[in-house]
């Protein structure tokens, strides 16, 4: 009876969204509104170095010139910038602390949704469990960073993005704004006026992290932004592998979320950054509150033979308005994008990649899975491109989108831009339901109609589940059902 | 931005530009900073087509005057020469052009593109409508002068049951666009899409297709290659929309081009927008240079590479052109073909 009971489980477990609650917690906040005031307020709050005020000043200036893209296939009334708190944090010291300092409530709320914080409790499982560090960033400041101790000793520096603004100045300044300029995009831009917090990682020549590092990002203010930064350092022959999570309460409101994320990777160098975005999706009838998530992410493989793989689960989000891509500067070179991207109830995504192949011999693979349910749009939005030095160039890329329900949209849409003849590109995509033979033959064996469902959504998206670390497949996994509860029947 | 009354007003800040997203690789703004004069009108028709003689009717629209609209009664089949030239005193022009074909009616329709000289802007936009069971085949040949500049719009409706089939053959020119919009309002109709470009020299050509199915059960079969070679840019944009309640639909989409010189370029953009969820969509899209290991094969069993190389181009190209289903017509394809591949 072991299989009844493990179904009756994974059924009462479908919620709708467990991680929709809120951390009664005091919290500071900056005024409302945005002006080069709270700009000034932010950056003396992390207590910045001059520099680093005058660059967030500059964003600013420039965002105030610059227009709100429309391009996107979403959907969603203007947004005011002046409603919302750009500033919030937990009433304690800033910056990072010992855990015992840390505010038992924010513990807590990580303790709930499964982050383990205590080193300990990470080592306590079985023996031989992967590891991973963690850095918990709570609205806008980063609360605690695991693990700091062990990966100094193997060189890696990493901690929240304020802390390495005061201790590695050198790093940051060579290397912030160097993948995604100030001016990038508006929401980047935005981004780099008002970014809070976020993580760095640098891992220095012919270091092979010892572990997994993660971020994890949660949204608990009222009517609050988030926009963390992020800032990866492969240096040459160096690899780490990364993962960022997201939670946020339940609300009728919208709130955003623009981060914006760098990764620079050096001769030899690789990068696996994976995704698991689960931000609230906003009421699947209504479509009312909800995260639009409007996220810049970029590598720049700048050096030879490096290489960087994104793999994302994106579930959550109202609006996910999100591109990771690849610079394939360095000779050979190789670029990787695994996606999976969910849509139910309301939710709208225009999602997908770049891959601008640069230098000769460089390689891209691009693995997009779509799923739309519900009344719900999924856009898949990419660009291949080489240019004329990038001979021998080689992209492949399959986007697959799967429609549950009459009443969903699904589309796709890449560009490919071929400047010279040695490049090889091949882009296959298909649109279907899923098989009305193949959920016979599934529910003929004794599954229930949503069982079925789940196991043929999961044969569609293995191909991208295998990418993820092997302790979050299991994870994802759970969260393509719980997306998916309640499309069928 | 209308290409139409940027050319009837004079006023070329009317011209699409690259940041009109359907225009992006294909940029009248800032090709043309003053539109050329008014064209004057033609002189008579001086010279014969490869299918002079053979055609049921040959109609003939000189910078962009003399044309007549079409009618194939129901039931009625015909087979029509539509020639539409620039000449060497021409500057821009538009026409516009209607063709009707009535229930179960035929049409075979041969439209050239014929540019004497260069320096004319021509945009010509024809409206296309079948009614139920009718069956059309047009078959483009774009041969505008390489310092012409081209735009020619279609607009066809499909009601039930009827089929549409389309052949766009260019070898381009200053800056061409051949763009194809269908609607599918109807139940089961069908419709094939095709096109090659052959593009050499500083020749662009930009093969734009949108299909809209809105009536269940209708399928789309869309093949366009093309062949690149100097400094020459091949664009193609095709973009098939599946309304909510046109279940059943079949679309499917290809796009394969050979870009043979470092410094020609392949734009694509194959989109897919699903609003139905009971359908079949597909689309392959592939550019690259000719297999090196059937250019081994080929020269191992003796053949000069040059000829190895034409003749796999010519085999490549080919597909598209053995589809066109009129016998004369596809026979002057061919030819087309070879000539351009020196085969």
């Amino acid at each position: 009876m072991a299989a009844v009971k493990q179904t009756v489980e994974h059924v009462e477990s479908l919620e709708k969204y467990k991680h929709g609650f809120v951390t009664e917690i005091d919290q500071e906040f900056a005024p409302k509104g945005l002006s080069a005031d709270i700009v000034r307020f932010i950056s003396a709050k992390k207590e910045e170095p001059e520099w680093m005020l005058q660059w967030r000043l500059d964003a600013f200036e420039r965002w105030l010139a610059m227009d709100e893209p429309t391009w996107a296939k979403v959907d969603f009334p203007p947004i005011d910038y002046q409603d919302s708190y750009y500033y919030a944090a937990p009433k304690t010291k800033d910056g990072p602390m010992s855990l015992d300092e840390v505010d038992p409530d924010i513990l807590a709320t990580y303790a709930k949704l499964g982050i383990p914080l205590r080193e300990q409790e990470v080592l306590a499982g079985v023996q031989g469990a992967p590891r991973y560090a963690v850095d918990a960033v709570f609205d806008s400041v980063s609360v605690v960073t695991t693990f700091k101790k062990e990966l100094a000793e193997a060189g890696v520096i990493f901690c929240s993005m304020s802390e390495a603004i005061r201790e590695h100045p050198e790093l940051v300044k060579k290397y912030l704004g160097s993948v995604v300029p100030v001016s990038d995009n508006y929401y980047a831009c935005l981004n780099a006026a008002v970014f809070s917090d976020g993580s760095f990682v640098y891992v220095p020549p012919g270091v092979r992290c010892p572990m997994e590092l993660s971020t994890y990002f949660r949204i608990n203010a009222e009517n609050s932004g988030q926009f963390e930064r992020t800032l990866i350092i492969a240096d040459a022959g160096a690899y780490v592998s990364y993962l960022e999570g997201c939670t946020a309460p339940m609300r009728d409101e919208n709130q955003l979320h623009a981060a914006v994320v760098e990764l620079v990777v050096l001769d030899d160098a690789e990068i696996k950054y994976s995704t698991v975005q689960n931000w609230y999706p906003g009421d699947p009838e209504t479509g009312k509150g909800g995260i639009y998530n409007f996220v810049t992410k970029r590598a720049d493989c700048r050096g030879d033979r490096s290489k960087v793989s994104w793999t994302q689960v994106e579930t959550g989000s109202s609006i996910t308005w999100k591109y990771p891509s690849c610079v394939l500067r360095g000779e050979s070179s190789v670029g990787e994008f695994y996606s999976i991207a969910i849509t139910n109830g309301r939710q709208q995504a225009d999602t997908g990649t770049k891959m601008i192949h640069l230098g000769a011999n460089t390689r891209s693979r691009i693995i997009s899975k779509g799923i739309s349910a519900g009344k719900s749009s999924n856009t898949y939005r990419g660009l291949v491109s080489a240019h004329p030095k990038a001979k021998g160039a080689r992209n492949f890329t399959q986007c697959d989108s799967l429609l549950i329900g009459k009443t969903c949209a699904a589309h796709t849409v890449p560009y490919v831009e071929a400047r010279n003849g040695s490049c090889v590109f091949e882009h296959e995509a298909t649109t279907t339901k899923l098989s009305e033979d193949q959920l016979f033959y599934a529910m003929q064996r004794g599954l229930s109609q949503e069982e079925a469902v789940q196991l043929l959504v999961n044969g569609f998206v293995k191909d991208v589940l295998q990418e993820l670390p092997m302790e979050f497949a299991v994870e994802a996994q759970k969260l393509v059902a719980i997306s998916l509860e309640g499309s069928v029947g | 931005m209308s290409i139409a009354e940027a050319i009837s007003s004079g006023d070329a800040s009317l011209l699409p530009s690259r940041r009109d997203e359907d225009w992006r690789w294909t940029d009248l703004r800032g090709l043309i900073r003053q539109m050329p004069a008014a064209s004057p009108e033609g002189r008579a028709w001086a010279w014969d087509s490869p299918l002079s003689g053979q055609v049921d009717v040959e109609v003939g629209v000189v910078n962009g005057r003399g044309s007549t609209d079409l009618e194939v009664a129901a039931g009625e089949e015909k087979f029509v020469a539509w020639r539409f030239l620039s000449t060497a005193e021409a500057g821009a022009h538009n026409a516009e052009l209607w063709v009707t074909v009535g229930e179960g009616g035929k049409l075979t329709l041969v439209e050239s593109y014929e540019g004497v000289s260069g320096g004319y802007l021509a945009n010509t936009m024809v409206n296309i409508r079948l009614a139920k069971g009718a069956k059309v085949e047009r078959i483009v040949f774009a041969a505008d002068h390489a310092d012409g500049v081209s735009v020619v719009d279609a607009k066809v409706e499909l009601a039930a049951d009827a089929a549409y089939s389309q052949t766009v053959l260019t070898h381009g020119a200053r800056r061409q666009r051949i763009e194809t919009r269908v609607a599918h309002p109807g139940a089961h109709a069908q419709l094939r899409l095709d096109g090659a470009y052959l593009l050499e020299g500083q020749h662009n050509a930009d093969l734009t297709t949108v299909v809209e199915h809105q009536g269940v059960d209708g399928t789309t079969s869309q093949l366009t290659k093309g062949v690149v070679r100097d400094q020459s840019r091949g664009v193609f944009q095709g973009r098939i929309v599946v309304a909510e309640g046109a279940d059943r639909t079949d679309a499917r989409m290809g796009h394969h081009a050979l870009i043979l010189s470092d410094k020609a370029e392949i734009d694509a953009k194959p989109e897919l927008l699903i609003f139905a969820d009971d359908v079949q969509c597909a689309h392959g899209n592939t550019i690259g240079a000719l297999d090196e290991d059937a250019l081994f094969y080929a020269e191992q069993r003796g053949m000069p590479e040059d000829l190895a190389r034409a003749l796999l181009t010519a085999a490549f190209v080919g597909e598209v052109i053995e589809r066109i289903e009129h016998d004369a017509v596809r026979e002057v394809a061919q030819a087309w073909a070879a000539q351009r591949l020196e085969v």
